[in-house]
């Protein structure tokens, strides 16, 4: 198989992830919990996973490293420690249902929209200025966006934030791994990201970066202060309730020091130049609209005049092409794009793809769009 | 022998702890707090030898880490608080 999805999980790994994550699970017990050699094992994996964070996202304290089941919970842990009943929040145009959903649930929080053209970081930074008044209590942004793969000026944003005294919380789902995030110099409150994408972690981890005080989702055991009703009010224990996932810890850790040996800039410019190669013979073709800018990560959008986008993707699945289409969970960058009613077909890349996969995958594509509903 | 339980906040802290302490070349172990001296319940601790107390404070002070409490664990397992 082609697999072109890395936006939703990266499927191929390096071979050190899974084995690390076999290895715990029969040689690791919950960490924190004892002081036997299996407890302490776990205990170790749990720290290392914490201080490559700290280290690949320029943090100084590994105890600001929240291990955590996804960026949907990162975000989610993010939001409720800074949201509150009668909160404005403003958002970019581009964000995911792991944003807008949570705000959607919480009641009494007004959502102002800072809404740029794809690709336009000017356009962006613009409307983030215009819109970040007084009444502001919290900013939300992504770092990439998951649909168009448009790099959105964050550092930018961070700055704008830091000068209007608001906090500040970022989604780098899409960048984690292939982009630099720098939690401290961005003097983010908050920065969510999954593990199993470009951190080439197992799915069910994730990571939250945080840059201040939080408050817990979930209340339970965290193996300190146990005679103290109240969560403990100092990190990572205030937000790891709970036996935490080793398994998955471990395969994280691998992930990451692939990551660190690999290099963010060498993955990032590998992806770069795959997506690339990708676009160059596709935007060419009548028919088939791919979504391009200067500032664009390692996965991109296209439509297909005429097609369905879950059609389109439904047939590359059948020829061994895995691709995304739909609204990527993100209804509100389709809405700013205008993809809303169309959905786009997604294709993204990893450290793992190569350039004949790239080749083979849109020769199947101008195949199709070439001879339409009959060659299918 | 005499040692010293630097006593920690949680476990990564203590973690924390024993790897600043480690890059000084001190070297210490984490292990859970003992019930005596852990006054809210389950803690940790990095457990010193004697002779690298002075050096370890001074070490975690330059850190921004503040010990919760030490101990000195004497030879026949007495814990006792000791001024930091």
């Amino acid at each position: 198989m082609i697999y072109l999805d890395s936006a939703a999980t990266t499927l191929e790994k390096p071979r050190s992830v899974p084995m690390a994550a076999a290895r715990a699970m029969t040689s690791m017990a919950s960490p924190g919990r004892g002081g036997h050699p299996a407890s302490a094992r776990a205990a170790n994996v749990m720290y290392r996973c914490r201080e490559l964070a700290a280290e690949l996202f320029h943090m100084d304290n590994p105890e600001q490293v929240i291990l955590t089941s996804n960026a949907t919970h990162g975000l989610n842990l993010a939001i409720h420690s800074l949201v509150r009943p009668k909160s404005v929040v403003l958002i970019s145009g581009y964000e995911h249902n792991a944003v807008t959903r949570p705000l959607y649930a919480k009641a009494d929080v007004k959502v102002k929209v800072a809404a740029g053209d794809v690709f336009d970081s000017d356009g962006v930074y613009a409307a983030f200025e215009q819109a970040l008044t007084n009444e502001v209590d919290v900013v939300i942004c992504n770092h990439v966006s998951n649909v168009f793969g448009f790099i959105q000026p964050v550092e930018r944003i961070a700055s704008l934030c830091r000068q209007r005294g608001k906090p500040l919380i970022v989604d780098a789902s899409q960048s984690a791994g292939t982009l630099p995030v720098d939690v401290q110099g961005w003097g983010a409150a908050f920065v969510a990201m999954p593990g199993h994408k470009g951190l080439y972690g197992p799915q069910g981890t994730g990571l939250l970066l945080c840059g201040g005080e939080a408050d817990p989702l979930l209340y339970g055991g965290t193996g300190s202060l146990s005679q103290q009703q109240q969560m403990p009010d100092f990190l990572p224990d205030r937000l790891e309730a709970g036996t935490q996932n080793v398994c998955g810890a471990a395969g994280l850790l691998a992930g990451m020091e692939f990551v660190k040996q690999k290099g963010i800039g060498r993955i990032q410019k590998h992806e770069h130049r795959l997506a690339n190669r990708m676009m160059d013979r596709l935007e060419r073709v009548p028919g088939i609209q791919v979504f391009r800018g200067s500032n664009q990560s390692g996965l991109f959008s296209l439509t297909v005049e005429g097609m369905d986008c879950e059609e389109v993707a439904e047939q590359l699945a059948r020829r061994n092409v895995a691709v995304r289409a739909g609204l990527h969970c993100a209804p509100l960058a389709h809405k700013t794009v205008g993809t809303e009613e169309s959905g786009t077909v997604r294709l993204s890349f990893s450290a793992f793809n190569l350039e004949w996969q790239v080749d083979q995958a849109a020769a199947i594509l101008l195949e199709l769009v070439k001879h339409g509903k009959r060659a299918w | 022998m005499v040692y010293y339980l630097i006593i920690c906040r949680s476990l990564t802290y203590a973690q924390r702890t024993a790897h600043v302490l480690e890059r000084a070349g001190i070297s210490g172990s984490v292990m859970r707090a003992p019930k005596l001296i852990s006054q809210e319940g389950c803690g940790y601790c990095v457990k010193i030898a004697e002779r690298w107390l002075t050096n370890a404070l001074l070490v975690l002070r330059r850190e921004g880490m503040t010990p919760k409490q030490v101990f000195l664990q004497s030879a026949d397992g007495i814990y006792s608080e000791v001024p930091t």
